[in-house]
């Protein structure tokens, strides 16, 4: 399959710089798979499962927030958090899950309900990422 | 006489001592956190590059650069000024908020002040503040700036303000740290890249999703380059002050011995013409 260049990149630095054959995200307005030679586009990308194809191999990631643009052939995923399936510790993703449930019960305002529930989401899409086959 | 000021001048020698045991102590904390912040500052380089090139390719649609993300709604200006939580760092908070009175002098302004020193600074002159909810700067994590990135796109989308300035300071090296500002809304294209990205939804509800997430990586990465600089103009001032004191010292001890001597001198005279009175 032909390659595109990809870069994936959070605050904590870049997670992934390299070919790779297709990339698949969740977008706010659903799945989307990038192929090489993909037309020039913007998306928002959303909590939710990433999956990349190396050609090698494939690489699942839970990622959350951020945008994915394709220009010039190619591919820029920015994100705030990204987390290889390896690299994801399930034992503190169920502890900040539980931690979020108990937010979102004890949660004075709308402002507090919402980033709870935020929390909640990306500890869940975690724990799904860490346990996929 | 003379007793006495040998007296003062130990006294003194001792005071300076003891500042000198908590500038170093500072000084070696400051070394150690600027060692982490500057890798968590350099670590954000690559993301801020990144995001900001997405950002303007997406801007290079003519989709997208005439929505509402690009026009200004209000004349006021909202000014998120990030300095530190504590003093004595030299002129790292000074240096902030002078830029920041430069910037803010015309026009209608508010303020957004991230770090207790920054809150405090325009709580005592009684400018208009934004929220108060970022008082300590070293705490703010991701979590927190994408939650302001957040707000600041929906004050902006509803009107409040007109721009938001993003006021922080920059590390440059370990000795030199420039206060500097950077526009965050309305949203600009920083370079013609040429490219017309297709558009899988509504432009306008893609930078809805797109903005807040741009607004605040830019303010993570803001944040960290900020507290790098705090360490590092901390290490600086003490260093400086490590050295006066150490001068300081020097000083006085010579003037300790030159009063001593003095003294010795002066029995010497006495007892001898003591003796030869007799």
């Amino acid at each position: 399959m032909n390659k595109f260049r990809l870069q994936i990149v959070t605050p904590d630095g870049i997670e992934y710089d390299g070919e790779a054959e297709s990339l698949l995200v969740h977008t706010v307005t659903g799945d989307m798979e990038i192929l090489a030679g993909h037309m020039e586009m913007a998306a928002a990308v959303g909590t939710g499962r990433v999956r990349i194809l190396t050609g090698e191999g494939k690489l699942f990631a839970s990622a959350s927030g951020g945008f994915l643009t394709v220009s010039r052939g190619e591919v820029k995923l920015v994100c705030v958090t990204f987390e290889l399936r390896e690299d994801i510790d399930l034992a503190r993703a169920e502890a900040s899950r539980l931690r979020a449930e108990e937010k979102i019960k004890n949660a004075k305002d709308d402002r507090a309900l919402a980033a709870a529930k935020a929390k909640l989401a990306r500890a869940i899409n975690r724990i799904k990422v860490a346990e996929m086959k | 006489m003379a007793g006495a000021s040998m007296n003062g001048i130990k006294a003194r020698i001792k005071s300076v001592e003891s500042t000198m045991q908590i500038t170093k102590a500072m000084e070696l904390v400051a070394t150690s956190k600027l060692r982490r912040a500057k890798e968590s500052a350099e670590r954000t380089r690559p993301y801020l590059d990144i995001l900001g090139r997405a950002i303007s390719d997406c801007l290079s649609s003519p989709e997208l650069s005439g929505t509402a993300w690009s026009a200004p709604s209000s004349d006021k200006t909202l000014f998120v000024v990030i300095a530190g939580d504590r003093g004595l760092a030299g002129g790292y908070n000074s240096n902030v908020f002078r830029l920041t009175e430069a910037l803010s002098a015309e026009g209608e302004a508010c303020f957004l002040p991230i770090g207790k020193k920054s809150l405090e600074y325009f709580r005592s002159r009684k400018r208009e503040i934004f929220s108060d909810r970022y008082e300590y700067a070293a705490e703010c994590d991701v979590g927190d700036a994408v939650a302001l990135g957040e707000e600041l796109c929906r004050r902006f989308r509803a009107g409040e303000v007109g721009r938001v300035v993003l006021v922080y300071t920059k590390f440059v090296s370990m000795l030199t740290q420039a206060p500097t500002y950077t526009e965050l809304l309305p949203l600009k294209q920083s370079e013609a890249t040429g490219t017309m990205p297709e558009i899988e939804s509504d432009p306008e509800e893609l930078l809805d999703a797109i903005a807040p997430s741009y607004v605040g990586g830019v303010l993570i990465s803001a944040l960290r380059e900020s507290l790098a600089s705090e360490s590092g103009a901390r290490r600086s001032a003490m260093n400086a002050a490590n050295k006066n004191a150490g001068e300081m010292i020097d000083s006085l001890m010579l003037k300790y011995n030159r009063a001593r001597q003095a003294v010795i001198t002066q029995e010497i005279t006495e007892i001898v013409s003591g003796a030869e009175a007799l």
